[in-house]
C-alpha cells in the first residue's frame, strides 16, 4: 500500500525529467550544426568527367521563378562541366538556416541591404578575387547598386536588378471621386486619400484611399534619413517624424487604427488577382517597377497610372525622392562548389542574362548600359520607373552590420506607431536607444 | 557479476552512445556557447556571463517570457478544464458513445501546420467564420489575429480544439474510479456535483497533476502555431502584431537563426530550462497536500 504511494510521484518526476531533457533539446540542433560548421572546407571533385551540380535555391516564385528557370536552362545548355539546379524556395529563414550548416547551397539571391550584416559575420564569400582572376569588369553596374553589395571595400554580391517605389493610382477610382489628376504635393495626397476613403455607417472602411505605405520610403520623400554619414542610426530625424505624422495624423487618427486593421485583414495575396490595388479596395499604393508585368498578368483591365511620390508643400527640391533597393546574387561561405557558382553568377549578372531576366520580370536592370535598352519599351509606364533612377533624391538604406537588426526594430516600432500605441517621437526614441547597443 | 555488468552495458550501449552524442554533448555545448558570442560562422568569443546580463535588460526577452507565461498560466488550465469536461461528458453511457469520442478526438490527428492555417482563415477579422458566428448572435467581433490583445486568446481558442490526447487520459482515469465509491456516495445523499467534487476529483487528482506538468512544460516550448500565425511574405522574421505572438521559443529561434546570436540563444535555452524546473518544483510542492494517491 505504501509502495503505491511512493511509486506514483516517482513516475511523475521521471516523466518530468524526460520532458525537461526534451525541452533543453531545443538548443541542441543549433549546437550540433554549429559544431559542424567550423571545419567546412569545400572539397572540389577532382574527376572532371562528371558534371558538377550547382544548387541554386531562389526566393522568387510563380511566373518570376519561371523566368529565372529559362535563364538557368540557357546557361545549362551552354555548359559542358556545370549543371545548375534551380528550386523556388521563398523563405528567408530557411535560406539563412541552410547557410549555417556544413554543406549548403552554392548560390542564391537576396537584397543588397543584407550584405553588411552577413559579410561582417563571415557568411558571404568575397568575390573580388574571382573577378580579378578572370578579368570581370564591374564598372558597368549601377554604382549605387554595386556599393550596396560591398562591405569594407570588398564585393560580396553582384546586383541583378534595382527597384524603386513610386505612387501608383487607380484612374477609374480617381475619376469616380472627381479628382482630375494624380497628386504632386503631400497636401494633394492628403486631400485625395480623404476623397477616396469610404466607410459605412458603423465605421467599417469599405474603400481605402491609399494602402499603408513603406514608412522608410515615405520618410525619404519628407527629406528624412535613417543613417548619418558616420553610420549612426538616426530614426528620430525630423523628416522621418514628419512622414510618420503625415500618416498617423491624416489617416490613422481619422479612420481609426482598428478599422484600418480590420480592412487590411481582408486583403488578398500580394502576387495574385486579389491584390487590393487590383480589386479596387485601395486607390493608391507605393509600389515597384515589377507592377506593369504583374498587372498584365493578374489585372489586365486595370486602368492605372504612376507618378513620383509627392513632395511636401513648398519643398520642390525634394521632388522625385524614393528609395533604391537592389536584388543580388551571392555565394555563401559554406558553398560546396564556389568556383562553379561564380561561373554561373557571372553569367547571371552579365548583359545578356540580365536583359532577358529583367525584361521577363519587368525589373530595372542593374547595368548602366541596359537602362536605355529598347527591350523594355513595350512595358506600360515602365519609363516612369526608369526616370526615377535619374532623380538626385534617390536614396539608399546603407548596408551596415546593424542594418538587418535596425530594419527589424523599425518595422516592430512602425506597428506600434500605426496602432497609436506610441507617438512617432516616443517610438523613434525607443529605436534610437536600442540602436546604441547594435555595435556590440 | 563483473561480466554481467559489462554485458549489460554492452546491450545498453546503443542507447548510451546515442544519449552521449545526441543529448549530453549538445547540452554541454549549449552551456558553453551560452557563455560566448557566437554567430555560427566565426569562432566563439568567451564573454562570461554577459549574455545572461544582457537578457535582464532585453525588453523583447521579457515580452516573450510574459507571452509564454500567459499561455501557460491561462491556457493550460483552460484547455485541461475543457479536456476534463469533454471526458466527463464522454464517460456517460449514451447511445453512440464511441462515435462522440471519435468526434472529440479527431481534430487531434490533424497536423498542427494544417490546423493552424485553417484557423488563420476561421479567425480572419473580416471574412472568418468565427466572427461571422459572433456577429450573427450580436456579439463583438474581435480582430483575433490583428489586435495584440486578442492574438493570445486566439491561440488558446485554437488549443481547445485539440484537447483529444488529454481527454483520452482523463477518460481512462475516470473509468478507473471504482463504481462502489459512487454507490456509497449516493447512499450518503450526494448529488452529481458532490460526487464529482468528493469522489471523482480526488481519485483522478494524480492524473490531473501529471497532465498539468506535461502540458505546462509543453506550453513553455510553444512555437509552431505562433510562428505560423505571425508568418509574413517570404517568411521574414515576425512576432505578430506588436510582437504579441513572440513566444519564448520564437524569440529564441529568431535570435539563433535570424540575428545569428547563437550564444545569446543558448543562454535563453538555459533560462527556459530553469523556468521549467522551477515551475515543476512549485507545482509538485503546491499539490503535495491536494493530490490523493489511491491505496492510502
Amino acid at each position: 500500500m505504501r509502495t503505491a504511494k511512493v511509486a506514483q510521484p516517482w513516475a511523475v518526476i521521471a516523466a518530468v525529467v524526460v520532458a525537461v531533457a526534451a525541452c533543453s533539446n531545443s538548443s541542441s540542433p543549433a549546437a550540433a550544426s554549429a559544431a559542424a560548421s567550423a571545419p567546412a572546407v569545400s572539397t572540389q571533385p577532382s574527376a572532371p568527367a562528371e558534371k558538377v551540380t550547382v544548387n541554386f535555391p531562389y526566393l522568387w516564385s510563380g511566373p518570376e521563378g519561371d523566368a529565372l528557370e529559362k535563364v538557368i536552362a540557357s546557361f545549362n545548355s551552354s555548359q559542358t562541366a556545370i549543371t545548375v539546379k534551380g528550386v523556388s524556395s521563398p523563405d528567408f529563414q530557411k535560406q539563412l538556416a541552410s547557410m549555417s550548416g556544413s554543406n549548403g547551397f552554392d548560390i542564391s539571391d537576396n537584397f543588397g541591404s543584407t550584405v553588411g550584416s552577413w559579410a561582417s559575420k563571415g557568411i558571404l564569400e568575397p568575390l573580388d578575387d574571382y573577378a580579378k582572376a578572370d578579368g570581370t569588369d564591374m564598372s558597368d553596374f549601377v554604382p549605387t547598386a554595386l556599393q550596396s553589395n560591398q562591405y569594407q571595400g570588398k564585393t560580396y554580391a553582384l546586383p541583378i536588378a534595382v527597384h524603386t517605389l513610386l505612387l501608383m493610382y487607380n484612374k477609374k477610382m480617381f475619376a469616380d471621386a472627381g479628382i482630375s489628376g494624380p497628386p504632386t504635393t503631400m497636401t494633394d495626397l492628403q486631400a485625395d486619400i480623404a476623397k477616396l476613403t469610404k466607410a459605412d455607417a458603423s465605421g467599417n472602411i469599405t474603400q481605402f484611399g491609399m494602402r499603408s505605405p513603406d514608412y522608410i520610403t515615405l520618410a525619404y520623400a519628407f527629406g528624412g534619413k535613417w543613417y548619418d554619414d558616420q553610420g549612426n542610426a538616426t530614426p528620430d530625424d525630423p523628416g522621418n517624424l514628419a512622414a510618420l505624422h503625415f500618416w498617423v495624423d491624416n489617416v490613422v487618427k481619422k479612420y481609426g487604427a482598428d478599422a484600418i486593421k480590420k480592412f487590411e485583414s481582408g486583403y488578398g495575396e500580394y502576387a495574385s488577382a486579389q491584390n487590393p490595388f487590383y480589386t479596387g479596395k485601395v486607390a493608391m499604393t507605393l509600389d515597384g517597377e515589377w507592377q506593369p508585368v504583374f498587372i498584365k498578368q493578374y489585372a489586365p483591365s486595370l486602368d492605372w497610372g504612376v507618378v513620383a511620390i509627392p513632395y511636401p508643400d513648398g519643398q520642390q527640391s525634394l521632388a522625385g525622392a524614393t528609395q533604391l533597393t537592389s536584388s543580388m546574387f551571392f555565394i555563401p561561405k559554406n558553398a560546396p562548389h564556389k568556383q562553379e557558382a561564380w561561373t554561373f553568377l557571372k553569367y547571371l549578372t552579365g548583359t545578356d542574362a540580365m536583359k532577358q531576366f529583367s525584361r521577363a520580370l519587368g525589373n530595372l536592370p542593374a547595368r548602366t548600359s541596359l537602362l536605355g535598352d529598347p527591350v523594355y519599351n513595350d512595358l506600360p509606364q515602365f519609363n516612369v520607373w526608369l526616370d526615377s533612377l535619374k532623380s538626385p533624391n534617390l536614396r539608399i538604406f546603407a548596408s551596415l552590420p546593424s542594418t538587418a537588426q535596425y530594419q527589424k526594430d523599425l518595422s516592430d516600432e512602425f506597428q506600434l506607431v500605426a496602432n497609436l500605441t506610441d507617438t512617432p517621437e516616443a517610438g523613434m526614441a525607443k529605436v534610437k536607444a536600442n540602436a546604441s547597443g547594435y555595435s556590440q | 557479476m563483473h561480466r554481467s555488468v559489462l554485458r549489460g552495458l554492452l546491450f545498453a550501449s546503443p542507447w548510451i552512445v546515442g544519449f552521449v552524442i545526441f543529448q549530453l554533448v549538445p547540452i554541454a555545448a549549449s552551456a558553453y556557447f551560452s557563455l560566448t558570442n557566437f554567430n555560427l560562422f566565426q569562432d566563439p568569443q568567451f564573454v562570461g556571463l554577459r549574455n545572461y546580463q544582457r537578457l535582464a535588460s532585453d525588453a523583447l526577452f521579457w515580452k516573450s517570457l510574459l507571452n509564454t507565461l500567459y499561455l501557460t498560466v491561462i491556457g493550460v488550465p483552460v484547455s485541461l478544464t475543457a479536456a476534463l469536461a469533454a471526458a466527463l461528458a464522454l464517460n456517460m453511457r449514451v447511445r453512440g458513445q464511441s462515435l462522440f469520442r471519435l468526434f472529440v478526438f479527431l481534430p487531434t490527428v490533424v497536423p498542427v501546420v494544417a490546423a493552424t492555417y485553417i484557423w488563420r482563415w476561421l479567425l480572419n477579422a473580416q471574412y472568418g467564420y468565427v466572427n461571422g458566428a459572433l456577429g450573427a448572435v450580436g456579439l463583438g467581433q474581435p480582430l483575433w489575429l490583428d489586435d495584440p490583445f486578442w492574438t493570445k486568446p486566439a491561440l488558446i481558442l485554437m488549443s481547445l480544439w485539440v484537447t483529444g490526447s488529454a481527454m483520452v487520459v482523463f477518460l481512462a482515469a475516470l473509468q478507473d474510479v471504482p463504481e462502489t465509491y459512487y454507490e456509497a456516495a449516493v447512499i450518503d445523499g450526494a448529488g452529481p456535483w458532490a460526487k464529482f467534487r468528493h469522489v471523482t476529483l480526488p481519485l483522478i487528482s494524480p492524473v490531473i497533476l501529471f497532465e498539468t506538468i506535461i502540458a505546462g512544460i509543453f506550453t513553455l516550448q510553444y512555437f509552431t502555431q505562433a510562428f505560423l500565425l505571425g508568418q509574413t511574405r517570404l517568411n521574414a522574421a515576425s512576432g505578430g502584431p506588436e510582437n504579441s505572438l513572440l513566444v519564448y521559443g520564437l524569440y529564441l529561434f529568431q535570435q539563433a537563426f535570424v540575428n545569428l546570436n547563437m550564444g545569446y540563444a543558448s543562454a535563453m535555452a538555459w533560462v527556459l530550462l530553469f523556468v521549467a524546473l522551477a515551475g515543476t518544483w512549485l507545482l509538485l510542492r503546491v499539490s503535495r497536500d491536494r493530490v490523493f494517491y489511491a491505496g492510502d
